[in-house]
């Protein structure tokens, strides 16, 4: 489904990662690998190094430390926030929502809109159209969109499949009005059909968390988990990834009368850099305007891939001036949307490690 | 399709020297999950076809394999 909006833009990105660093070198034991099979691995996957946020630390609090460096910074006051959007598969609760805690926490008045949103790797996107949808309203100042997942906490560090790939981090981003047009481009899509090629089958109400569902098992070689853990159907998710993201980015593109050669950056959602690659490659984009290095750094960080690539690969860019961009965020759902934008200048644009303040509970 | 680059390609995928059209899949060490994803890619990028995870995991031999791929292909 294709919108468009019109006076709206980004005008702060926040990324924070666990300070807790691991590399692949060091744990490829842990998956039952060769070192034959290690160096295979790591070298198609580009594999390095990720971050692992401590079992203590929520997602949400990842982004709230954000909040408050944009605070602290004077890009955003506690009175413009209208409404706060939280994207995240890790709440704190299965009830209250977490978007409610985090309003608490801030300290925000009872006139602010939150929302919690169960989205995986399209998240940043749906986060997106959520808040310009929001801004639609006239008493909407300012929205908070926090993308966040601690994904570590749904495997097992014996899980060879999404283990070294996983990645722990949180975003704050602020969207506001602007008075130049600015028209936004964005293509919505989703297949229900397909819900079982990544999943979490245990732990809700179809099938309620007891002893049999936290059972582990080791599922393959170098696969132990449970229930309860992330269950990915690996090739099915790259065939939808290879399928359905170029035609639909290819449709984005034309809808907003934009070329690959026009755009200036694609900041596309990162699940390894070996799809990223294909992907990019089927569609003919230069590897250069495709930053792809966040994996390998960071982890897949799920809805929060897509503004830690911005802050880490081109925050003085989007800090100085203006580019014409493509996002595109892809997954759980499955999901999939892509827009084309102006982006920046940007009043805040950075990627900071997280510092415990010894006040979560 | 030039079948004997597509060996070539198979025999890079499954990391040995040769790959024969005899040859069963499931007897080479490298034949796991992280060579289906490989060839997946490979059939895509190289021949522009998608081919499913269990379509490849039904076929028994080398040939076998490069006949499913052709078949896409028309």
């Amino acid at each position: 489904m294709k919108c468009t909006f019109k006076h709206k833009r980004i005008s702060s990105i926040i990324a924070v990662a666990p300070s807790q660093e691991y590399r692949f070198d060091d744990e490829y034991a842990n998956f039952k690998m060769t070192e034959a099979q290690a160096r295979r691995f790591k070298k198609m996957m580009s594999l390095d190094r990720h971050r692992i946020a401590p079992p203590d630390v929520c997602a949400s609090d990842l982004c709230l430390f954000g909040v408050h460096r944009l605070l602290e910074a004077g890009v955003l006051k506690k009175e413009e926030i209208s409404a706060i959007v939280f994207i995240s598969q890790t709440p704190d609760y299965i009830l209250p929502p977490t978007s409610n805690v985090i309003h608490g926490k801030l300290g925000l008045g009872h006139d602010v809109i939150c929302l919690d949103i169960n989205q995986g790797c399209a998240g940043f996107l749906v986060g997106l159209q959520q808040a310009f949808m929001l801004l639609e309203i006239p008493a909407v100042t300012k929205v908070l969109l926090l993308t966040g997942d601690t994904g570590s906490k749904q495997m097992t560090r014996e899980n060879r499949i999404n283990y070294p790939i996983n990645g722990d981090a949180g975003a704050a981003t602020v969207i506001e009005r602007c008075s130049e047009e600015k028209t936004i481009y964005m293509d919505i899509k989703n297949d229900g059909s397909r819900y079982k090629a990544l999943m979490i089958p245990g732990g809700g109400y179809r099938m309620p968390s007891s002893v049999e569902t936290l059972k582990l098992r080791e599922v393959e070689e170098g696969v132990v988990k449970c229930l309860e853990h992330v269950d990915m159907d690996g090739a099915a998710i790259f065939n939808f990834t290879m399928d359905d993201i170029p035609p639909q980015i290819e449709e984005v593109l034309s809808f907003s009368g934009e070329t690959r050669d026009s755009i200036q950056y694609f900041f596309l959602h990162q699940p390894n850099p070996f799809i990223v690659t294909q992907m990019t490659q089927k569609m003919k984009i230069p590897q250069e305007k495709v930053p792809n290095n966040v994996v390998s750094l960071y982890g897949n960080c799920s809805s929060t891939t897509i503004p830690l690539n911005i802050a880490l690969n081109a925050a003085e860019l989007m800090l100085a001036g203006t580019r014409r961009v493509c996002l595109s965020g892809f997954g759980v759902g499955l999901t999939w949307v892509s827009a084309v934008m102006d982006l920046g200048p940007l009043d805040f644009c950075k990627l900071v490690d997280y510092e415990p303040t010894g006040s979560h509970a | 399709m030039d079948k004997q680059e597509f060996y070539q390609r198979l025999a890079e995928i499954l990391d040995v020297e040769e790959v024969k059209p005899e040859n069963v899949l499931k007897d080479f060490d490298g034949w796991d999950s992280l060579a289906i994803l490989s060839l997946l890619a490979m059939a895509d990028a190289k021949y522009g076809v998608s081919v499913k995870a269990e379509e490849i995991r039904a076929v028994v031999t080398a040939e076998d394999l490069a006949r499913l791929i052709e078949a896409k292909r028309k």
